[in-house]
């Protein structure tokens, strides 16, 4: 089965870093998303099913916080996971997040299989095996 | 302080760089030509930056290994963004080895191109000195 995924991040770098990981982990991606803030984020919800959310934390005019507490308060969006990847380090910042629903976060900098091994938890996704050969992780 | 400063550099640029740095204290040979600084702002009780200065090749090298193209790929903006990446993510690895409390935020990062030669280098308390292959690498925090 495959997932779509929905990258938000201010930095179109890191989205296009996380969309390369992804594509070259084997995890099964259907469509790739992507918004700049949670903002868009919202929008392209508005538009396409979207199986999981990648997320970071800082980011302007709305924010992952933000983002997180608009999908709660969504009949239909509460239900979408959502994983926070971010600089903010400290289990302090982070762990209120789990608490609101939120299914996990990934710190930067972090090792690409860690991306591909979260999906895989929250999602149950199937690796292309063939697709891993060659591959750094 | 510079010792988390210098462990969270050097577990960002292993991490997502793939470069192995190392201490380096003599001076500023590595350091010269056109450059590139990128910092991020930290709020909270005390306010601070923490941030990097490299070489401009350096910040070549390091775009072209954390996004996996070649050199007739790279932009300006390409290397902008990844520097301020970088230092974002310095900034981040930081705050957590330091067991800094929720108070302090990170603010957007930011950038700017200088030449490193009119730049001093000598040790000046606020600042780490690495040396990366056949480039220099200043990591600083700097009180507001």
């Amino acid at each position: 089965m495959a997932y779509n995924v929905l990258i938000v991040d201010d930095s179109a770098t890191m989205r296009a870093l996380i969309r390369k990981i992804l594509s070259i982990s084997g995890f099964d991606v259907g469509e790739y998303f992507e918004g700049a803030n949670g903002r868009e984020a919202l929008a392209v919800l508005e538009q396409h099913w979207v199986d999981i959310i990648l997320s970071d934390l800082h980011m302007p005019e709305m924010d992952g916080a933000e983002l997180v507490k608009a999908l709660q308060d969504h009949n239909l969006w509460r239900n979408i996971p959502v994983v926070l990847i971010t600089t903010e380090s400290r289990q302090e910042v982070l762990e209120p997040f789990v608490q609101q629903g939120v299914q996990g976060y990934i710190r930067k900098p972090f090792k690409p299989e860690t991306i591909r091994d979260k999906l895989i938890t929250i999602l149950g996704g199937e690796l292309h095996v063939g697709e891993l050969e060659g591959c750094d992780f | 302080m510079l010792e988390n400063l210098k462990a969270a550099t050097f577990e960002v640029l292993e991490t997502m760089f793939f470069l192995f740095p190392e201490s380096w204290e003599e001076g500023s040979g590595l350091l010269h030509g056109p450059g590139i600084r990128a910092w991020v702002a930290i709020q909270g009780p005390n306010a601070f930056k923490v941030g990097l200065t490299v070489p401009l090749k350096m910040a070549q090298e390091m775009v072209t290994n954390f996004l996996g193209i070649t050199e007739d790929q790279l932009s300006p903006e390409k290397v902008e963004d990844v520097l301020k990446e970088a230092a974002n993510m310095v900034a981040g690895a930081f705050l957590g080895r330091e067991g800094a409390s929720a108070s302090f935020n990170l603010m957007p990062p930011q950038v700017k191109r200088l030449n490193l030669e009119d730049e001093k280098w000598e040790d000046n308390g606020n600042h780490v000195l690495l040396a990366v292959d056949d480039y220099g690498m200043e990591v600083f925090l700097e009180k507001n």
